[in-house]
This record gives C-alpha cells, structure tokens and sequence, in this order.
C-alpha cells in the first residue's frame, strides 16, 4: 500500500530559493535498445553503438540536465555550459543514476545563473561520466502560472 | 582504464566536419515533447522571445562527440572530455557545421592527450558553441 514514503515538496524555481550545496538524484533508468536509437536518430549518429553494446557517451546527459525538477518547478531556463569526463562507457542493459550537487548561484547581467557538479553511475556506484553544468534560470513572471521548461 | 588508439595526430590538423540539420522532428525526440516546453511548444518559445523552438545546447554536445568518436573510436567514452559553452540558440531548421583542429598533445601517465579545439557554426556562420574536447591516443 502507497502513502508511507515522504512526498517531494516543490519549490518554484528562483535564485532565491535555490540553495547552494542542495543535493538531487535522479531515478535509475535501464538503458535499453530503444534509447540508443532514438538518440542516434535524433542527433543523426550512425556509429554502429547497439552492435557494439555500447551507448553514446552523451547518452544519459539529460539525466543530469533534469536534476533540478526533482526538488524545484522550473518554468523555463537556458543551458549555458557542460563539461564531461567520460570515465567508463555506458553499456546497453546498465541502471544507471545520476546524483548532483548545486555549487554555486550566481546573477551576471541581471541573469540568474545556477552550477551543479554531477556523477553518473552505474548501480554499484561506480562513476561512468561525472562533470558540471551551468544553467540560467528564467523566474516565472509575477503574474503568470505554470511550469514549463 | 582509459583505451588508447594508435592514430596519426598533427598540431593544426582539422578533424573531418559534420553537418545536421536541425529539424523539429529530431528536437521532439531528443528532447520530448511537452506543453510550455522552449523546445516543443512554439507558441512558448515565442512568448520567451525566440523567433522558433530551440535544440537543446545539449544536442551540440552529442554532435562533438560523434566528431570525437569517428576521430579516436568508442575510446572517447573512457578517458575522453568535452567542454562547451553554448553562446547561440540553435532554432529549428538551422544547419549546424561542426568544427574541431588539434591545438596541443600532453603527456597523459604514459599515453597522449589529444586537445581539440572544437565549436558549432550554423549556416550564417555564425558560432553557436565553443568549447575543448580531449582523448588518449598512443
């Protein structure tokens, strides 16, 4: 029966409700065939990576991209830079998680920006890419309703 | 541990060039499709001041690693790294040119570390990202 575990509690998304050292996990997705074929598809990729049971290094960045809807609504932002260290491949059948971390918030220009470092790994904790991202967070107007990307 | 490739690597050499072009079709399925998304949902794009919905900056990575990938091998995927700062938005219907020339080669604990310089220009020739990926070759 559902109902004992804690429910996730929403923030709106803005640089002040965002706490630096905040930390996100994401759920375990499997990697399956289907994945590595629609991304192939949509970033036109034809390197043979089903054959070789091997997925795209950039697979499951979106996984950690994400992160930040697990605690907080985001009505819209901007991706501003990405890094990866690609440390293991991510192979086809693999659960894999990413945690995160926020490490630093910041406004240049009048923008809101936001950085968190990231690992994604596989279910025996064993790191496959870790790296960092920045985000520009787009506040939901005052007036306004909704939660869009 | 990191797989190293036995390849030729020249200072200056240009790696070959990929060209994408950018459909909404391609967006949807990398990005998935969803109300009030910059990504899917023109109407909303428009409210938030682009001209059409955006790729995700994160499609460019993908296209740089491909680059990497027909460079080096799957190797890339251990031991590789990518940095990029996404400085335009890449719209539906752009055609993207992606770029990349080897600007240094570092000793890597008993291997070498290829940095290429790389970036994304779409058909104005303006650049949309910019960044450096790296990987071990022998």
């Amino acid at each position: 029966m559902a109902g004992s575990r804690t429910l996730v509690e929403f923030r709106k998304l803005t640089l002040d409700s965002l706490k630096v050292g905040e930390e996100f996990v994401s759920d375990d997705h499997l990697v399956t065939p289907e994945d590595i074929e629609a991304h192939g598809f949509a970033v036109e990729d034809d390197h043979p990576w089903l054959a070789e049971g091997v997925a795209p290094p950039t697979l499951m960045a979106n996984q950690a991209l994400h992160l930040r809807h697990s605690k907080y609504i985001v009505h819209a932002g901007l991706h501003a830079r990405m890094e990866f260290n690609f440390l293991e491949p991510i192979r086809l059948g693999m659960r894999v998680r990413t945690r995160g971390k926020v490490i630093d918030k910041y406004e240049r220009r009048g923008k809101p920006y936001m950085v968190t470092e990231y690992v994604t790994e596989d279910e025996s904790g064993r790191a496959l890419v870790r790296g960092q991202f920045t985000q520009m967070i787009i506040p939901e107007p005052e007036a306004s309703h909704g939660h869009a990307r | 541990m990191a797989t190293r490739v036995d390849i030729e690597t020249k200072v200056g050499q240009a790696l070959s060039s990929l060209v994408k072009d950018i459909s909404q079709r391609r967006i949807d399925v990398y990005s998935g499709v969803k109300p009030r998304s910059i990504h899917s949902d023109e109407a909303w794009a428009r409210q938030k001041g682009f001209r059409a919905c955006l790729a995700q900056g994160m499609m460019s990575t993908a296209y740089v690693s491909q680059m990497m990938v027909k460079f080096l091998g799957p190797s890339f995927a251990s031991g590789g790294t990518m940095s990029m700062a996404f400085i335009k938005p890449v719209y539906a219907g752009d055609r993207l040119t992606v770029h990349g020339i080897i600007k240094d080669k570092q000793s890597d604990i008993g291997a070498t570390r290829v940095v290429v310089e790389v970036w994304v220009e779409n058909q104005h020739g303006e650049k949309t990202a910019v960044g450096h990926a790296t990987g071990l070759v022998s």
